[in-house]
């Protein structure tokens, strides 16, 4: 395994990119890329952050993830576009394409993202990279970053380099000249509260936690300590998986377009919540055994509360009946803007122990399996729950199609 | 670039050939443009969005012009790109 040769493929800003690319390619004059501009959520709906945005943009300090309200403050004359999900996936798909003329062996990471596993191919590394890059320029309109490394971790570090349009390698004899004096922030996995506990002890770069004793670090930062302490040396052999890794929660989010006030209004969002997640557990063959509801009320401060199941489950009934308890338990009674709902602790629905404790009820078995089937084949809303009619509330809620289908993974390499 | 109403032949062995299409000018009048020659014709996927781009001579409105159309696989969609 010594001698492996990764690529990190990483499109420059995604979705303003692909945004960009059919603009120009439905006889737009202007290029997304080149002015101030962003993809952004609709502010009407509430949903107003910015999602991705240009480079011109980000000399402005626009950054992804704040509200449009914001970016525009910043810059009175940003250009903002909304989404279209469909239309990335058939980027992100076309891309995919392309990288598997270079290797069998390639993970892709999310929809942006992708690894490939160059290792015994015979051709120069660097050669190869320069044309994949050319390739994917020339015949799709967008540009991406390829870090090369030994390993997966390294590559990613590599390709966050300098953007864009750029190869850059990380292998372990450079690790010490390219990597060791970037901030701690910068390490995959070092988030904003590891970060601040690391500086709390004089680990400002990456290269001060490399050269902190392992042993010192895993006695005060236990197993997350170790895995990051060897991420700053380099170490890391997980192979490039083809496929999708398999899940381990299931969950589900909304931010509504108006402050729900009444514990009526909230349980509906909560259901129609709960039809999604029963719905996408079911498709899965799984059943979570962690329920978790969490929710962020008009001041924008969120909290949330969770609860084991004595018997995982994956019915649309059981999963609004307990995320109702926790809501109840909680529950201030404040205006509340968002809600979300997770279920975790995943197992197969093959076959799972009953309990006395609670009951089980083949026929809600059934009935979710044939309005399930229902909804397949005549649509989402061919069968709705009646509490919906004329309540300003979707009766299904969660997800966009292009983020369920590639989610974000970025805690499992 | 405009959508356009295109009469094409769809020919079994290669990309749709457009013969004759139909624009609506600024003062809603409709003009309809013959195609005499297609020079060349390419396919693009940027974005991974197939398009068929024709580069194309006719005569519109009594002189002869250059212009080139696009056609869009996933949407069944004819458009006048250059003029």
């Amino acid at each position: 395994m010594n001698d492996r040769v990764i690529f990190h493929i990483d499109v420059n800003s995604a979705y303003l990119s692909w945004e960009a690319v059919y603009r120009l390619q439905h006889g737009s004059s202007i290029d997304l890329r080149e002015i101030p501009s962003i993809v952004g959520g609709d502010q009407e709906k509430r949903h107003g952050i910015v999602l991705a945005k240009s480079i011109p943009a980000k000399k402005y300090g626009i950054i992804t993830g704040e509200s449009v309200h914001s970016a525009r403050e910043k810059c009175p004359q940003l250009v903002s576009v909304p989404p279209n999900y469909p239309r990335y996936v058939l980027a992100s798909d076309a891309m995919i394409r392309i990288l598997e003329k270079y290797s069998p062996h390639i993970q892709r990471y999310s929809i942006d993202e992708a690894f490939l596993d160059f290792s015994g191919r015979g051709e120069n590394f660097m050669d190869a990279a320069f044309r994949l890059k050319e390739e994917v320029k020339e015949s799709l309109g967008f540009s991406v970053n390829i870090g090369i490394g030994p390993n997966k971790l390294l590559a990613k570090m590599a390709s966050d380099f300098t953007k864009p349009d750029k190869i850059h390698t990380l292998f372990h004899h450079e690790i010490k000249d390219k990597m060791h004096s970037l901030p701690v922030r910068d390490l995959f996995m070092v988030g904003s509260r590891t970060e601040k506990k690391l500086q709390s002890r004089g680990i400002f770069t990456i290269g001060d936690l490399a050269n902190t004793k392992r042993d010192y670090i895993h006695s005060w930062l236990k197993k997350p300590g170790l895995l990051i302490w060897e991420y700053a040396n380099g170490i890391e052999d997980s192979p490039v998986k083809n496929g999708l890794i398999p899940l381990k929660s299931v969950g589900n989010s909304t931010t509504m377009p108006f402050d729900v006030e009444t514990r009526e209004e909230a349980h509906k969002v909560l259901l129609a919540i709960s039809e999604m997640i029963g719905l996408r557990l079911r498709d899965l063959d799984s059943c979570g055994g962690v329920i978790s509801v969490s929710i962020k009320n008009h001041m924008f401060f969120s909290y949330s509360h969770q609860r084991k199941l004595i018997t995982p489950t994956n019915c649309t009934n059981t999963i609004y009946r307990v995320s109702r308890e926790l809501f109840d338990e909680m529950w201030k009674g404040e205006a509340l803007r968002h809600f979300s709902i997770n279920l975790s602790n995943l197992v197969s629905n093959d076959f799972f122990q009953l309990s006395i404790l609670e009951s089980y009820n083949k026929k809600e078995e059934l009935l979710d399996r044939t309005i399930d089937n229902i909804r397949l084949k005549y649509g989402q809303n061919s069968v709705i729950r009646s509490c919906f009619l004329y309540s300003g509330i979707d009766p299904i809620i969660g997800g966009v199609v292009a983020e369920e289908a590639y989610p974000m993974m970025s805690s499992i390499l | 670039m405009k959508q356009i109403e295109m009469i094409a032949w769809f020919k079994s062995d290669t990309y749709p050939i457009p013969l004759r299409f139909r624009i609506e000018g600024e003062d809603k009048s409709k003009i309809v443009v013959k195609i005499d020659k297609v020079l060349f014709q390419e396919e693009e996927k940027l974005g991974g969005n197939r398009m068929v781009i024709y580069r194309c001579e006719g005569i519109i409105q009594g002189l002869q012009k250059l212009f080139e159309l696009k056609y869009e696989i996933s949407t069944c969609k004819w458009f006048l790109f250059k003029l």
